[in-house]
């Protein structure tokens, strides 16, 4: 899921900061393996979203891929 | 597992071996599988089966004496298949459809002598193997005792293209060779071996003795002579013929290239098979038989006639079976792929999930002809897993932190009856039955304090199974080792096991533990009456797969349940076979889907309603739609309880509370003791509607995860907000799943909208 990007245009806005969540990359890690992936994130906290369609999708397929190796 | 304990197992499933027909068959002709081409009109393909392997099928397949058919399986149950109306059917409609090839010409020259079934027989092998062979015989033409049969059976010009058919392979035929004593002396020193016809006039006059060939190589007298075939005490066979001409053919091969003639030649003619199918419940269809004898079958006749086949195979186990069915597998191929699994160094692990969907209950090796060990395979596995650190941490953890939960200060218990300082009994419901049915577990408990003299003590906590179950023997080892302590410290009273889990692993792992079925001692007691009617319509019991091997408790379940009145029919799946109903070997935690399809399938084994007396398979038959109680609704029902068969599941969240709820009920209103402070986040209301609930159970997710994540978000402010609709949404990772929920504040607590969990760590994550 390197080089992946899950942007997509979202109602969510930070809590914290009150600020609109921008694209941006970030690393994700699992079982050793680290990812740098393109998320909605806080520009100001750097709080991140992970959807749930992502959560329960893709990142649920390459947790289990990895799981396995 | 290392490569012998791979071929011990693989050799105990014999699901491969040949079918009663083929393994009769003098050639192992592959009959079962012709039969499956007839049946499905794959005309062409019966003929390619008959051409791998029939000699000369245009002839040997109109005549063939079928000694295979009185082996049918299909005999047991009636008329045995009509094979040889069916080869004969086949040859006669499908011309060849394989030419075997032959191989590149060696050295070595045989004569074969004669012109019977044998000797073409054996000289169209060895002319395939490349051998330079010489047919020699005193006829005109070539046949021997088959130019015997009418027209109608065996035309001359059927019987005529063998002779086509050798030369075509290089077979040079010499007809009217004369048969003298120098004769066989030039033959002798021109040739390397020799094969004699014994459906051969004049064969006595040979300075050879043919008539006790050995059985096995079929070699006679002299170095590099073979003789077989002609007619026996029990008459003329035509497969004699063919057997004897690929026997010798064999032989002679061997002996041109000078290997032993007898190694490994068990296989060889007619041999015994341990294939085992089952025939009961088969329809006895009786045989078909052509409207028109002389003209043979018809194409449909032949395809009814086929289809009788049983198409003979074992697949006991995986006929009974949900996870062998949805791996589609047999034992013996699941064996090979678990080894390949472990050999694996770096690269995918294909069979993983398949080793963590077994429910390692043993019903198998119950069915099993050869008892295949599959669910200790299974485990094993797992266990190499986890010492190699290969196993898929997802799998079970869910199921591992239950029980941990099972065994805090927040659920465990061990204590004497209240009031008393020695217990000679001790009551262990077992973590799934005080999370189903807390209050069944009080009413046994007084129950059983009022009815048995000398102090019964209650123990709530976990027996370790789930330990064993995911392979964590260490973790299973220290926790049967804190078990027997606290048991200890209780003077060693007699436990009285409710749930049949808990009861095998003490019967099994600490057989010093002195325990009875909790079924057991309420059948020998005063039961109290009956507060809640028993269904008037008969029900049928559901033995856990836990009690397979426990004739006696299954038999007390029986006697109680007659004794508060309940009718019941018993189902074919229960006893020695039942089914497990996907919580066994956590299977249900590591492959969800298949879990639901087992538990659906145990319930359906009867279509009356359902009585089960273990927590785990109530709740899933529950869950997967099913009608059923669990016995101790009946004997113990608590005040205001709904109907037993439509109690719903609790689901994980509710089990989890329900232990915890159990223990402070228990400790305030029994020993008048404090319970032990909740964190402050269980002070986080939730107000979950039922859809959500059930996602959330799908999911994994536990309303104490969501208190802790909303407990976190509120203290910190650290959460997305989306002002459209005012909903809250926050993450936590309590350990090392991490937790989304989102929520809105609500009157009667934070109204959850939508939870969902990822194990990817994010940055700023704790590791
Ligand atoms: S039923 Fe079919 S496969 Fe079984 S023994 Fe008979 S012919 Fe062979
Ligand atoms: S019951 Fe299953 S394991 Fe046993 S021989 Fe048959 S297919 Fe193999
Ligand atoms: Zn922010």
């Amino acid at each position: 899921m390197s080089n992946f990007s899950f942007i997509s245009a979202t109602g969510w806005r930070c809590g914290c900061c009150n600020k609109e969540l921008q694209p941006r990359k970030v690393n994700v890690e699992y079982m050793g393996s680290v990812f740098n992936v393109e998320l909605m994130v806080c520009p100001a906290c750097g709080m991140v979203l992970v959807p749930e369609d992502l959560a329960l999708g893709k990142m649920l397929e390459v947790e289990q891929l990895l799981e396995d190796k | 597992m290392d490569q012998p304990q791979l071929r011990k197992l693989e050799a105990t499933c014999i699901q491969e071996e040949a079918p009663q027909c083929s393994a009769a068959c003098p050639i192992h002709i592959d009959v079962r599988a012709f039969m499956g081409c007839l049946a499905g009109e794959d005309w062409r393909g019966a003929r390619r089966v008959l051409d791998r392997t029939m000699p000369f099928a245009d002839i040997v397949g109109r005549i063939c004496d079928e000694p295979c058919r009185k082996d049918c399986k299909r005999a047991e149950i009636g008329d045995p298949l009509a094979v040889g109306r069916l080869e004969r059917f086949c040859v006669t409609t499908t011309p060849m459809v394989l030419k075997q090839p032959r191989l590149p010409a060696k050295g070595g020259r045989v004569a074969v002598i004669g012109s019977g079934l044998s000797a073409m027989t054996a000289a169209l092998d060895l002319a395939r193997k490349g051998r330079n062979v010489v047919l020699l015989t005193a006829d005109e033409e070539i046949g021997g005792s088959l130019r015997d049969y009418t027209e109608e059976m065996l035309p001359a010009r059927v019987l005529a293209g063998a002779v086509e058919i050798l030369d075509s392979y290089g077979v040079t035929i010499q007809f009217g060779s004369s048969l003298h004593k120098e004769f066989f002396a030039i033959v002798r020193q021109d040739y390397d071996a020799v094969f004699l016809d014994k459906d051969l006039a004049g064969l006595a006059s040979l300075p050879v003795d043919c008539t006790q060939p050995d059985p096995l190589t079929l070699a006679v007298g002299q170095d590099g002579c073979f003789a077989g075939g002609g007619s026996t005490e029990n008459g003329f066979s035509v497969m004699k013929q063919v057997e004897d001409g690929r026997r010798a053919a064999l032989s002679i091969e061997r002996y041109l290239q000078k290997v032993s003639l007898t190694a490994q030649r068990e296989r060889e003619g007619a041999c015994p098979t341990r294939l085992y199918t089952v025939t009961s419940g088969i329809p006895p269809l009786p045989e078909v038989l052509p409207a028109d004898p002389a003209a043979g079958f018809t194409r449909q006749e032949a395809v009814r006639e086929a289809s009788r086949c049983i198409q003979c195979e074992c697949m006991e186990c995986v006929k009974q079976c949900a996870f062998l069915q949805e791996f589609n597998d047999y034992p013996k191929r699941l064996v090979r792929k678990i080894y390949n699994n472990e050999a694996i160094v770096q690269g995918t692990r294909t069979s993983n999930k398949m080793i963590n969907s077994c429910m390692l209950c043993g019903q198998c090796t119950v069915i099993c002809p050869h008892d295949f060990p599959l669910a200790t395979v299974c485990r094993t596995a797992r266990e190499d897993m986890v010492a190699k650190s290969t196993m898929p941490p997802s799998a079970h953890e869910f199921a591992l932190q239950d029980m941990e939960f099972s065994l805090s200060e927040f659920s465990a218990l061990a204590r004497h009856q209240p009031g008393r300082d020695s217990s000679r009994y001790l009551f262990y419901p077992g973590c799934q039955l005080a999370g189903s049915s807390p209050a069944g577990v009080e009413q046994t408990y007084l129950h059983l304090t009022t009815h048995l003299d000398g102090g019964v003590g209650l123990m709530l906590g976990c027996c370790g199974i789930p330990a064993h179950w995911s392979g964590r023997q260490e973790l299973f080892r220290q926790t049967r080792q804190a078990l027997q302590a606290e048991v200890g410290r209780l003077g060693d009273p007699l436990i009285i096991t409710a749930c049949s889990s808990c009861y095998a692993v003490f019967k099994e792992f600490a057989p010093q533990l002195r325990q009875q079925s909790l079924w057991q001692i309420l059948e020998k007691m005063e039961l109290p009456a009956p507060k809640t009617a028993v269904p008037p319509q008969p029900m049928a019991i559901h033995d856990p797969c836990t009690v397979r091997h426990e004739p006696e408790i299954r038999a007390s379940i029986r006697n109680l349940v007659k004794k508060i009145g309940i009718a019941t029919k018993e189902q074919p799946y229960a006893g020695e076979l039942a089914d497990c109903c996907g919580y066994g070997g956590l299977m249900q935690f590591a492959n969800v889907p298949l879990g639901e399809k087992a538990a659906r399938a145990k319930g359906l084994r009867s279509d009356l309603d359902g009585l089960a007396y273990c927590a785990m398979c109530r709740d899933n038959i529950a869950a997967s739609g099913g009608r059923i109680a669990h016995l101790l609704d009946y004997l113990f029902p608590s005040a205001g309880q709904e109907d037993p068969l439509l109690r719903p599941n609790p689901g994980f969240s509710r089990r989890h509370e329900n232990r915890a709820r159990l223990k402070q009920h228990l400790l305030t209103t029994l020993w008048q003791e404090e319970p032990a402070m909740a964190p402050a986040y269980k002070n986080i209301k939730l107000v979950i509607a039922p859809q959500v609930m059930e996602l959330m159970n799908k999911r994994h997710i536990l309303e104490d995860d969501l208190q802790k994540v909303i407990h976190q978000a509120e203290q910190t402010g650290r959460r997305l907000v989306d002002p459209e609709n005012g909903h809250f949404l926050a993450s936590f990772k309590p350990v090392r799943v991490t937790y989304w929920v989102e929520y809105q504040p609500g009157k009667q607590g934070f109204i959850v909208h939508n939870a969902y969990s990822h194990r990817m760590i994010l940055p700023g994550d704790v590791k």
